[in-house]
């Protein structure tokens, strides 16, 4: 079967203290396909994201109820329940964020570093992974020389990129982008849609974005979020 | 992981702890010492009585009066300086001779405070004596003019900070309408920061209460009620100090607990009155 | 053309307390000043006791600023990280109020809260407890912590959001984010912080002369003995200096504090350059 169901989302809400940000969302989202969600901003576009990974727990006042199940190949389980463990929900779910954000280290390191989380100590395999990562990324190339290098040096671009070979280096089943390239300029924008578009076939993929002609060539499916809901758009 | 995680959690908890009752336990320890002379009912008279041990007075109101007018005065000299350099800073030449001002002031704050003593000593005693040819030139006036330079930097930083947050459109439209520096001054930047220059004064004047070496080293000392600025006169903290070698069991030597109390208190105050006006402005 | 003037005047006051140090005390600046006619290899060793010079005091302020640090960093740090990642709002008004207060209170009444502990354990646990390095540090530690916790505490909170949220992204725990993350992300603030800190112990007279700092005493054999302080010598010499060679050592004193100060300001100033710079296009 071709695109089955991967993420279901039922009754979904989100409050930003006692602001309502997202009412009674209902969606799902297939297997290996690129989603997109577009509208305007400041209207909980990242938050959506991030009741996925459950990282909104990270931001004071944040709260939300409603079910998100996300089938890891397992049948469907509820990431919202209280036990769920977080670092492994984490692990399958991937994230990478509006601006690059390389970790205060060197470019080896941060991809290495969920590595490092998960307590993997044979160096070997950690480097195969990293060289692994780094090429599906497209990066192997420019930093294969200079792995040890503060991963501030690179370029916006180049950033981009290693934050995305690190979301990927632990294969996630699933991966958020919040607008990923509008920091970035034309040329490395469109390296990273060739890449997202590379990657779905292993991924799913959710991308926030609001470059309607980005989300045009690359998305399979196109939302809107706006007035705290989600709406498909047609054609 | 999860039991780590707890135990990370409850060291910091207890750190934070730990802290606190420190701060609560030096108010404690003044107060419990204080208390066999305040048990004798004597309170009254050591707030209002003069100190001469030698009669079985110990009355501290004149150090709280030589501290009140030591710092008061020096926030007189301080704070209009302080202003001007702020508003130099922010405003008028953000560029590099404001930040190299700034960068002298951040300095500033660096110098210990027996330094400024110890020229106080040296310098500016010496100039105060001859300059009005009274007295020993150990005198209050001695005493504000140094505190008055080492408490500038705190209010300067402070006032250029809520300088920065007055919103620039605001100078701007002003500028456009052809005003001069002193109409942004008074028309604009005090009404809007206002809230900030009032908690930098408070600070400030904690500051020039709480400090013991300036006081003790150039204000005289002397315990009788001042007359005039160029009288000496005796701060809280410097009485502390002069009295701490004093025999063990003395009643003049319990007393310098309530000093240490009311000075406690009244910084704390302070405190209290400088965050209720920052929480006020928030809403 | 007002704020010129405050400018002006604020660094006329600064040149001429520096110019005036200068000029008296660089004479008096050499070999013999630190060491007087000890040899230094014997000195450094601790063959002999050095008697007029100032190394008992460099040592004395040397040693209590690494023990102050050493109590103070541990405790500053983990509440620092308590009140910017764990507590609740409430919580967090009520650390930060104690954290202030702490702050505010004038280092003499810290001091005096040091030498009632002093008496306290005297009294209680063994006649042998008398003022000493220990107990100064101990009290300077009281000083200092505020600085650190706060200093901590706004370098967690200004990190910006996604910084935070990347090691949770890639499945850290809380406590491994902020080992792995935000700690590193905020070293540059918090090492600078703590470079001031240190520049505090530095200074600090009023605590330690309450604590157990003398006039001559050597360099400190243990923690539980009396010892020299820079400051402490600086403000003695100003008091009791009884002819012009001593005067020149006090000179030559406050110089060499100046001195440090303004190497620690520096320091603090340059890592904070270095680190901004290298973080401007990380984040």
């Amino acid at each position: 079967m071709e695109n089955n169901i991967k993420i279901q989302i039922r009754n979904l809400w989100f409050y930003y203290k006692t602001i309502s940000m997202l009412e009674g969302i209902n969606v799902d989202f297939p297997e290996n396909t690129i989603t997109s969600i577009t509208g305007p901003s400041g209207q909980g576009k990242s938050s959506f994201l991030m009741t996925m990974n459950r990282l909104w727990q990270c931001i004071d006042g944040a709260s939300v109820k409603g079910e998100v199940k996300i089938n890891f190949g397992n049948g469907f389980e509820d990431i919202n329940h209280q036990k769920y463990p977080l670092p492994m929900l984490r692990r399958k779910v991937g994230m990478v964020f509006q601006t690059p954000n390389p970790l205060p280290m060197s470019i080896f390191k941060n991809i290495a570093f969920p590595f490092k989380l998960i307590g993997e100590k044979n160096q070997n395999k950690t480097f195969e992974k990293v060289e692994y990562a780094l090429k599906k990324a497209f990066l192997w190339q420019e930093v294969k020389n200079r792995l040890t290098e503060d991963a501030g040096v690179l370029s916006g671009g180049q950033q981009q990129r290693l934050c995305i070979a690190r979301a990927l280096v632990l294969e996630p089943q699933v991966l958020l982008l919040d607008e990923p390239t509008s920091s970035l300029d034309e040329i490395s924008a469109e390296m990273i849609e060739q890449l997202l578009l590379k990657l779905k076939k292993k991924c799913t993929i959710i991308l926030v974005s609001h470059y309607m002609d980005q989300v045009k060539r690359i998305a399979d499916t196109k939302f809107i979020l706006s007035n705290r809901q989600l709406t498909l758009q047609e054609e | 992981m999860l039991f780590k995680e707890n135990i990370a959690r409850i060291v910091f908890l207890s750190a934070s702890i730990l802290s606190a009752v420190a701060t609560l336990l030096i108010l404690g320890f003044m107060i419990l010492l204080s208390l066999p002379v305040l048990e004798t009912g004597m309170i009254w008279g050591i707030l209002t009585d003069p100190w001469s041990p030698d009669h079985g007075r110990f009355g501290i109101l004149a150090m709280i009066v030589g501290t009140v007018y030591i710092s008061s005065f020096s926030l007189l000299i301080s704070f209009p300086i302080s202003l001007g350099c702020s508003f130099f800073i922010q405003i008028i030449h953000p560029d590099s001779p404001g930040r190299f001002l700034k960068l002298l002031v951040q300095l500033m704050t660096a110098i210990p405070t027996v330094i400024y003593g110890f020229v106080g000593v040296f310098l500016l005693v010496p100039i105060v004596r001859k300059v009005f040819s009274y007295g020993s030139g150990m005198s209050i006036l001695s005493a504000s003019l140094m505190l008055a330079i080492l408490i500038s930097p705190t209010m300067i930083l402070f006032f250029s900070q809520s300088f920065a947050r007055v919103p620039k459109r605001f100078l701007d439209a002003t500028e456009a309408l052809g005003a001069t520096s002193f109409q942004k001054l008074f028309y604009v930047i005090l009404p809007n920061a206002w809230t900030g220059v009032f908690t930098g004064l408070v600070l400030a004047f904690g500051r020039a209460m709480g400090d013991t070496l300036i006081a003790l080293m150039i204000s005289g000392n002397s315990v009788v009620l001042p007359s005039s600025i160029l009288d000496s006169a005796r701060t809280l903290t410097a009485h502390i100090a002069m009295i701490i070698a004093a025999d063990f069991d003395s009643i003049e030597f319990k007393t310098i607990f309530i000093c240490g109390g009311v000075l406690y208190i009244m910084t704390s105050c302070g405190i209290l009155l400088a965050r209720f006006s920052v929480k006020k402005r928030v809403r | 053309m007002f704020s010129w003037c405050c400018a002006l005047l604020l660094a006329t006051g600064f040149m001429f307390i520096v110019g005036f140090l200068v000029v008296k005390g660089y004479r008096g600046i050499n070999l013999e000043l630190i060491f007087a006619d000890t040899r230094l290899l014997d000195a450094f060793f601790l063959k002999r006791q050095v008697f007029g010079g100032l190394f008992p005091a460099i040592i004395g302020t040397l040693s209590l600023i690494l023990l102050s640090i050493g109590f103070a960093l541990p405790l500053g740090l983990a509440s620092g990280i308590f009140l910017a990642e764990y507590a609740s709002p409430r919580l967090k008004s009520f650390f930060s109020l104690m954290v202030d207060i702490l702050a505010g209170i004038p280092s003499i009444v810290v001091g005096l809260f040091g030498f009632s502990i002093t008496i306290f354990l005297h009294h209680f646990f063994s006649s042998q407890i008398f003022p000493c390095l220990l107990i100064s540090a101990l009290s300077l530690a009281f000083l200092i912590l505020p600085y650190i916790i706060k200093t901590t505490q706004v370098a967690i909170e200004s990190l910006p959001l996604q910084v935070r949220l990347t090691a949770p992204s890639l499945g850290a725990t809380k406590l491994e984010n902020i080992i792995f993350v935000l700690l590193p992300s905020a070293l540059s603030d918090i090492v600078s912080g703590i470079v001031l800190a240190i520049g505090r112990c530095a200074e600090d007279t009023a605590v330690i002369m309450l604590t157990g700092v003398v006039a001559t005493a050597g360099v400190p054999r243990s923690v539980f003995s009396n010892f020299e302080a820079l400051p402490f010598y600086i403000y003695y010499i100003a008091s009791e200096y009884s002819n012009s060679s001593e005067l020149m050592k006090g000179y030559g004193a406050a110089l060499i504090l100046l001195l440090i100060s303004a190497g620690l300001f520096a320091l603090a100033h340059w890592i904070k350059l270095k680190i901004e710079q290298k973080t401007r296009f990380g984040y």
